[in-house]
């Protein structure tokens, strides 16, 4: 496990595809989940911690959800924890608020340590600072959808006017206008996702925190709700958090992606690195079947140019993907050129767009 | 079969110790072995041997006697049960002078408009009709009687149950300490309630609605400690992520949440305590009970039926309308919910008013309708003509006789003349099989605790009884729960049918029985058939019906016929609803063999009866305690792993 030590690509991609400004929001660092009893032995003690989580739960009995992890959330980001079930994703997710309480590590939001909340103090931020989104909606079946996305408002001491005429306006940005009235029990499940999207907005949260919100959804509807997390991020540049178990959902949202096995993050990167320069054989084999020529950028994929190259052929933008690259060479029949300001940084032809598809081409601009 | 596995050693084949039936087996013989000879030598009685049992006869009348003489003085008389005894009596008397000062006519308006408001036209006007009916029976005083009672007991029950289950649905430890107590307080038979409470209250309605209370709270405990424990998981999570105190956590999700669960509750205790209310006329509760107690003591089928049919119909209103009520919870609100509300108690307050201006608070005398006379006629030419002596098929008596002589009479010889420690083996081996040594243990101390009382011979009349009752229902049951699982017309037919039979309180079956069999045991063990028959049926019914169609699908295409459909693949996929059908079966039927009592059937209900009756408190106590042994007994042996909600009847 030592070998696949997190990437740290803080430093070395300062313009990816959205750059992330600033300061982190969630500081998470060293955190530990392990549940069963005595629980904090195992953090503590480094032979244990470094177990196998089959051998560690023969040893104590206990099992390790969440183990080290240690990332940064960044103000106005979509940071993505990827993994399949049982990585720990969505218990890392319940540690930020404490939903779940960890067992080791500190969390910190905007410099604040979380863990030395006390309850007050822990409920203002669960009401004011981090609001989350379920895998099943989590709506009250008694409630109407108005009364829903009022809840979060409600509970903290708003009055009923004031309440109802922001769960308005927020009903309406979400697109549930008109089913104002109705119960959860009569939407689809789209319709419900939106719901429960809409309570964690209507409270203006500075986070938001999606636990695998659209697995639970048909493809085409999750994919309406993809574009409609996309439009949200868009508009307001709210900082999220979200845990999925979908490689192209994760690819397609995420800013950074964090990918987990076993409680530990094997890999941290853009989507370009995850798919680019798998950190070792599990996330290669993760990310095979990924179109790497939707995900990869020009940039990665250039070459210097020589003398003459610079001067002719199609100009692309050095974020344009591979895939339009290639549109490009094809429609034209000559290499395309990478231009930032107005200045040639390399060529991709033919041979480099190729090899990227291929995937047989180990790209030089990352690691 | 259990008897020769049980005593007799197996030959210890290493291939058989595998499974894990004989292995416990095979260690119980080793004890037997060791113990019986021991016993054997000691106590060689048949029966429980003297030597064994506690006389608490004594002491118990001691402590009646002197709860008597000190009612009036003892400080925890005046201070405690004095003040509950004076508070029952003083609200039970309230709502009767209510009801009373609203008329027959208001009543009944105020019932059929309620019933409009929770569950629609078609139940109200039914409702109107039931509560007509009482009257035109010459039954109103009674049924006002009974519903004051029931008012205050329901309310009581309430209030009790959901503060036991608001503990221990929220609390870890009440739940531990509660589940098994009221777990065990259901599979208890009604009568088992009665003595305790005359001892502390003497006879009359405070020892009656005290009863029913007890009676009808343990099923909204349960129900609202189920409602809050199951709560959808990730809905309390959201509620919790959004910041909520665990003041709001209750109150806006918690028990909203659990709103199904507290109306099934509702309706679970409201039908619990007019089977009991009905039942505790024997201890004084007044009302339609009494009518039917005191007809069943001359055998006056008649009038019986007279007081039966107002409680039949009490118990299918007050069934449909909570039932409705809960169904109507996930449907959209009236928009004007709440002027009609003020419509129909206006409605209710007028319809009262003119009662009272036109002078007709009481049931007018000219329009009872008497239907003693002529049912007790049907019941004589029945009595001429079908007691016995029909050709070929022969009278109900004749059934009946021929069903002591032939069934009960054997089984009863056959348990009475088995050695007491054969009766504890076989006690333990069913139990022992069916659950864990803690099962079996608690068993064998349920049943060696009867022998300790005294009271080991009545004790296994009650359970021949039981066995021929629980072997009747469950031949009968899984005939027709298989039937009506495998056709969907059947099924169609049977249901209203079960849904009326499941609603009435134990009480009513009497009636019919007597009619048809006098009294006796057989007539005893008729009524328990009759009352647990539906239970059964349904329970089968559904536990076919529920089978994996995937499982039963794939069957059918490798070709199976349907007979070997049923038997190798719903039959053993339904085993769990098939013991659950078993267990119902046998807690349901007790409750009704020991009340058998009134008609004859002997044994502990008699016991029961007769010490209150002649006041001796000791031998009806002694009796109920053996109940409650016998009951645990037999819940133990018949009871698998998991506890479930019981018919509420």
């Amino acid at each position: 496990m030592s070998t696949t030590a997190p990437l740290t690509p803080r430093d070395e991609t300062p313009e990816t595809r959205k750059p992330p400004t600033g300061e982190p929001v969630f500081s998470v660092d060293g955190l530990w989940k392990v549940f069963g009893s005595k629980a904090h032995r195992v953090p503590a003690d480094p032979e244990l911690a470094a177990l196998p989580a089959a051998e560690l739960r023969a040893r104590t009995g206990c099992t390790a959800a969440v183990r080290d992890v240690s990332f940064d959330v960044r103000k106005g980001e979509v940071f993505v924890v990827m993994g399949l079930s049982g990585s720990g994703k969505s218990t890392l997710v319940r540690c930020l608020t404490r939903l779940i309480e960890p067992t080791a590590g500190t969390i910190a939001i905007d410099g604040e340590d979380v863990r030395a909340m006390d309850r007050g103090r822990l409920r203002e931020l669960r009401r004011h600072r981090a609001a989350m989104v379920f895998q099943h909606f989590g709506l009250l079946p008694h409630r109407t959808v108005l009364d829903n996305v009022a809840y979060g408002l409600e509970i903290q001491g708003l009055g009923k006017a004031a309440r109802r005429e922001r769960a308005a306006e927020v009903v309406a940005k979400v697109g549930l206008e008109g089913m104002e009235h109705r119960r959860p029990g009569q939407l689809s499940g789209g319709q419900r996702q939106r719901v429960g999207l809409a309570r964690a907005l209507a409270v203006d949260p500075e986070v938001l925190l999606f636990d695998e919100p659209f697995s639970a959804l048909d493809p085409l509807i999750r994919r309406d709700m993809q574009e409609e997390v996309v439009r949200l991020h868009r508009e307001e540049g709210r900082t999220m958090v979200f845990i999925t178990h979908d490689l192209s959902e994760a690819l397609k949202l995420g800013d950074r992606i964090a990918l987990m096995r076993d409680g530990r993050v094997v890999q941290l990167g853009t989507p370009e690195e995850i798919v680019g320069s798998p950190a070792d054989d599990y996330v290669r084999e993760f990310v095979r079947d990924v179109p790497r020529e939707q995900v990869m950028t020009v940039r990665t994929a250039m070459r210097p140019a020589s003398a003459d190259e610079s001067g002719s052929g199609p100009a692309l933008p050095p974020g344009a993907t591979v895939s339009e690259a290639i549109e490009a060479v094809a429609r034209t029949g000559s290499p395309a050129r990478v231009v930032e300001d107005g200045r040639c940084l390399g060529v991709v032809d033919h041979e480099r767009l190729l090899g990227v598809v291929a995937g047989t081409e180990q790209p030089k601009g990352v690691v | 079969m259990a008897t020769v596995t049980a005593t007799a050693p197996r030959p210890a084949a290493p291939g058989l110790l595998g499974r894990p039936a004989v292995r416990k087996l095979a260690a119980l013989a080793v004890v037997a072995a060791i113990l019986v000879p021991l016993a054997h030598a000691r106590w060689s009685s048949g029966s429980w041997p003297a030597a064994l049992t506690v006389d608490v006869s004594g002491p118990l009348t001691d402590t009646s006697t002197w709860i008597i003489d000190n009612r009036d003085s003892h400080p925890l008389f005046l201070y405690f049960f004095g003040h509950i005894s004076n508070a029952v009596v003083l609200a039970v008397r309230g709502v009767y002078l209510v009801l009373l000062a609203a008329g027959w006519a208001g009543v009944t308006a105020a019932a059929a408009l309620v019933a409009w408001r929770v569950a629609g036209w078609r139940l109200a006007a039914g409702t109107g009709a039931a509560f007509l009916a009482c009257g035109f029976l010459g039954m109103w005083v009674p049924t006002t009687q009974t519903l004051a009672l029931m008012v205050v007991a329901v309310l009581a029950s309430v209030v009790v149950g959901a503060l036991l289950g608001l503990a221990a649905g929220l609390s870890d430890r009440a739940d531990k300490v509660l589940r098994p107590v009221l777990d065990t307080m259901q599979v208890l038979p009604a009568f088992a309630y009665l003595l305790p409470v005359v001892l502390v209250f003497g006879i009359g309605v405070p020892a009656a609605v005290l009863a029913t209370v007890v009676y009808a709270a343990p099923p909204m405990a349960r129900l609202t400690a189920l409602g809050l424990r199951g709560a959808d998981k990730e809905v309390l999570e959201a509620v919790e992520s959004l910041g909520a105190t665990a003041r709001q956590r209750l109150l806006t999700a918690r028990i909203p949440l659990a709103r199904k669960e507290l109306l099934l509750g509702l309706n679970q205790t409201i039908m619990m305590a007019l089977s009991m209310a009905v039942i505790a006329s024997v201890i004084g509760a007044g009302g339609l009970g009494d009518r039917v107690y005191q007809a069943l003591a001359s055998v006056d089928v008649g009038a019986a039926l007279a007081a039966g049919i107002p409680i039949v119909l009490l118990a299918v209103v007050l069934d449909r309308v909570t039932g409705a009520a809960g169904e109507a919870l996930g449907e959209e609100p009236h928009p004007h919910g709440r002027r009609l509300w003020l419509v129909a108690l206006a409605g209710a307050v007028a319809v009262a008013v003119a009662g009272r201006l036109v002078g007709r608070l009481d049931w007018p005398d000219a329009w009872v309708l008497n239907i003693a006379e002529p049912v007790n006629r049907a019941v004589d030419w029945m009595t001429a003509h079908l007691y016995s002596g029909v050709p070929v098929v022969g009278g109900t008596a004749d059934w009946a006789g021929r069903f002591t002589t032939w069934v009960l009479d054997p089984v009863r010889d056959g348990l009475q003349g088995l050695p007491w420690w054969a009766v504890l083996l076989i006690v333990a081996a069913l139990a022992w099989l069916i659950g864990t040594w803690r099962t079996a243990l608690t068993a064998v101390l349920a049943m060696a605790a009867i022998g300790v009382l005294g009271v080991w011979k009545p004790s296994l009349d009650t359970l021949s009884q039981v066995l021929a009752a629980v072997a009747v229902t469950l031949v009968i049951g899984f005939a027709t729960g298989v039937a009506a699982a495998r056709s969907d017309r059947v099924e169609r037919l049977l249901r209203p049918v079960l849904d009326v039979f499941q609603t009435m309180p134990q009480f009513v079956y009497l009636i019919p029985v007597v009619a048809l069999f006098g009294v006796g045991r057989a007539p005893a063990v008729a009524a328990a058939v009759v009352y647990a028959l539906p239970a059964v049926v349904r329970i089968t019914t559904q536990g076919l019906r529920q089978v994996d169609p995937a499982a039963l699908e794939s069957a059918r295409s490798l070709g199976a016929t349907p007979a070997q459909q049923l038997r190798q693949v719903q039959l053993p996929l339904a085993r769990r609803a098939l013991l659950l059908a078993v267990n119902q079966g046998v807690v349901l039927v007790l409750a009704v063999v020991i009340i058998g009592g009134l008609v004859g059937g002997g044994a502990l209900g008699y016991d029961v009866v007769f010490g209150l009756a002649q006041g001796d408190l000791a031998t009806g106590l002694v009796a109920g305690a053996a109940i409650v042994c016998l009951g645990l007994m037999l819940d133990r042996v018949t009871q698998p792993t998991e506890r479930r909600a019981r018919k509420g009847a």
